[in-house]
């Protein structure tokens, strides 16, 4: 038995986690770190069942349904990593970070298409598409958070500041490190996916558009990740605040893209397979209309 | 018994004379521990004796405090042959409760010249394990360190008087420098210069984890010495560049009179560096780089002063901890105080205790003589009744005693029970 949950419900946590972690910053309470913690978890437990009852009523994997889980499920991600580390680190300052990107694309699926997609045939390169998409998204979300910290630290060092309330950033050189990385498996991911993407439109019934702006925009984005990719191997090394500084751009671009041309496609009733108008031949969901502007 | 605490410390006494009274090797020590046992016997003690402070903790029979200290201090000045009169006035002397809570400050480190600073506990730790291994040691000596080794622990954990690092070398390394490097194993370190403050900087770079090191100094002995010392290699002064353009660490301490390197001397320098991040911790008075070097992207300067008011943050931090510290001081004590009372009240307690019970256990006898035909079970009923009898006659008289020494130790109370019921003997 699945409870039945909405999107404020973890959002709302979410927004709690978030404020106690920025708390944090001003004053050194061990509680807060607790707090936060529970509050993360909580929402991480309904999204989890929320992404279920979407499921279940839809009768689609959640990176298959719709943008709206689509997006939900990058977030589900960001918590869980972002969680793990928390756990295995009590002194990060990664919520910070972590979390306006969590509320950014929870709110960003609120104004998504949420009606579930038709890919009965080629379902399995639906999801192996869909998978590397969202693989790859999350490892650039990561770079993002990574540069960030990065970028965060560095201007720490420079301006010989501490970190008064007992949070702790992780160093230069394994933020750079962990970053170079990020940036490095998200382009395979992505291009794999972007390859399974065309695979799939060219052999099923979907029209491809090349105005769809959604495509565009994420070819965009991968063409810029393959260059960071290229200059990241075959460059010179640059220094840390270079590729921490693209980085941060190149990602931030890209949840950009993820969540702005969604909903400017939703808004603007823009044909897109991937907005909410290829769902317009589908019959919506109950779920799918409780929590979101209907765009049909 | 009393407790006496005799002591003079960077406070108090000056370092001249803090020397020439310490207990420099173990054997002195071994030494001090029977001279004071024949000095006065049936005592317990433990001597600490650190470069901030020498110290004695005695436990000794109920005598007059004042003529315990006048041997202590004379023991003193006899057994290291000073003459009294060159160090009595800077000697301090703390008895019972005073005593207790000099010590509880002591091991807390809230009477360090560092506040907070570690080093004190194992120093404390250290001398109570020498004390045990001399027999020196007594149970109220045992009592009296286990909870101030037990109150040191709370402190820690309970205030925030140990966070925050309070020495420039160590704010630069640990605050730092950490927060550059992930590791220091494959690092290069380079010591410009070879002053004190290089070597201290050198002591936690090691403790970290560095293990190449290179000293470049105007004067190759210093150089040779130092990198000796460290475990590195001293190279020539003329090699400066070459080592500042391969370093990831640099430590420089020259005290050349206006800067030695400059933006344009460093940037070339660095040129093959391949945009590694260098960290420079400047600790030269006038500053050997110029501020402007640490406007380079990759490169983390620091200088005396910006680590300076990092120290001073860190030492105010502490400060406000202070009071948090001596609440549980002064917590901890009234607990070790109220042990001690009870202690002390224990023994009349027990002998009491067991006088009454021989008693009724002697006149049982005698009644189940009388009366053979009881069966063992009457016997234990029998028995039963009047342990209660007796524990309950026992009880008002020993709980106004308990109470009593909650407050110090009850000696006229004690005294009029050992007389009513003759327990001397």
């Amino acid at each position: 038995m699945i409870p039945n949950v909405n999107v404020v419900c973890f959002l709302a946590s979410y927004c709690v986690a978030f404020g106690f972690d920025a708390w944090r910053l001003r004053a050194r309470t061990g509680w807060s770190r607790l707090i936060s913690l529970v509050f993360g978890a909580a929402g991480l437990l309904a999204h989890t069942f929320y992404l279920l009852l979407r499921s279940n009523q839809t009768q689609q994997p959640p990176l298959l349904s719709s943008a709206h889980d689509w997006l939900l499920v990058l977030a589900w991600l960001a918590v869980l990593t972002h969680l793990f580390v928390s756990l295995l680190d009590s002194t990060i300052a990664s919520g910070i970070i972590v979390w306006p990107v969590v509320l950014t694309l929870v709110i960003g699926s609120l104004f998504v298409g949420a009606a579930p997609q038709s890919l009965d045939s080629h379902r399995g390169w639906a999801m192996l598409h869909a998978s590397m998409l969202v693989l790859g998204s999350a490892a650039i979300l990561c770079g993002f958070v990574l540069s960030l910290l990065y970028l965060w630290q560095h201007r720490r060092l420079k301006h010989r500041q501490m970190l008064k309330t007992g949070m702790t950033l992780p160093s230069l050189e394994r933020l750079e490190r962990y970053n170079r990385w990020s940036v490095l498996v998200s382009v395979p991911l992505l291009t794999f996916g972007v390859a399974t993407g065309i695979g799939l439109f060219a052999f099923s019934n979907v029209i491809l558009s090349w105005t769809d702006p959604v495509i565009l925009g994420g070819a965009f984005t991968w063409l810029l990740m393959c260059s960071m990719f290229a200059w990241l191997l075959l460059g010179k090394r640059p220094p840390g605040r270079q590729v921490a500084l693209l980085t941060a751009w190149a990602c931030g671009f890209l949840l950009f893209m993820m969540v702005g041309l969604q909903v400017l496609t939703a808004a603007l009733r823009v044909p897109s397979p991937h907005g909410s108008q290829a769902s317009r031949h589908l019959e919506s969901t109950p779920a799918a209309d409780t929590h979101a502007p209907d765009t049909q | 018994m009393n407790l006496l605490a005799l002591y003079c410390t960077h406070q108090t006494t000056p370092l001249a004379i803090r020397e020439r009274l310490a207990f420099s090797s173990r054997d002195r020590i071994g030494r001090a521990y029977a001279e004071l046992k024949n000095r006065i016997p049936d005592c317990e003690s433990v001597i600490l004796s650190t470069c901030n402070r020498v110290e004695i903790y005695l436990a000794f029979p109920d005598e007059d405090a004042e003529r315990t200290r006048e041997i202590l201090s004379q023991f003193l000045s006899e057994f290291h042959e000073i003459p009294l009169e060159e160090f009595s006035s800077d000697l301090r002397a703390a008895a019972g409760p005073e005593a207790i809570w000099h010590l509880f400050e002591v091991i807390s480190s809230l009477d360090s010249m560092v506040l907070g600073e570690p080093q004190i506990v194992n120093q404390v730790r250290q001398a109570y394990r020498e004390a045990e291994e001399f027999g020196a040691c007594g149970p109220l000596v045992h009592s009296l360190f286990q909870s101030a080794i037990r109150v040191s622990g709370r402190v820690r954990s309970e205030t925030r008087l140990a966070e925050g690092r309070v020495s420039i070398a160590s704010v630069a390394v640990g605050d730092f420098a950490k927060s550059i490097f992930d590791q220091f194993g494959d690092k290069l370190v380079l010591i410009v210069g070879a002053g004190e403050m290089a070597e201290e900087t050198l002591r936690y770079l090691k403790d970290e984890g560095v293990r190449e090191i290179v000293v470049v100094n105007r004067s190759p002995d210093r150089a040779e010495r130092l990198a000796k010392e460290w475990g590195g290699r001293a190279e020539p002064w003329a090699n400066l560049d070459h080592w500042l353009g391969r370093a990831d660490v640099i430590v420089s301490t020259t005290g050349a009179e206006k800067p030695i390197v400059d933006v344009a001397r460093f940037r070339k320098a660095r040129a093959q560096s391949g945009r590694r991040p260098a960290f420079i911790l400047d600790l030269g008075a006038p500053r050997d780089f110029e501020s402007a070097v640490g406007e380079l992207d990759d490169v983390f300067l620091y200088d005396i002063d910006s680590l300076s008011r990092t120290c001073d943050e860190n030492r105010r931090a502490r400060v406000r901890e202070i009071e948090h510290a001596r609440r549980i001081v002064a917590e901890e004590q009234r607990r070790f105080m109220e042990e001690f009372h009870h202690r002390a009240s224990g023994d009349v307690f027990a002998r009491l205790l067991q006088d009454w019970h021989a008693i009724s256990k002697e006149e049982l006898g005698r009644l189940f003589n009388k009366l053979p035909h009881l069966t063992p079970k009457d016997r234990e009923a029998i028995e039963r009744s009047v342990d209660r009898i007796v524990n309950k006659l026992l009880h008002p008289p020993l709980t106004v005693l308990k109470d009593e020494a909650r407050e110090g130790t009850p000696h006229g109370l004690i005294n009029a029970l050992k007389r009513l019921f003759r327990l001397d003997g």
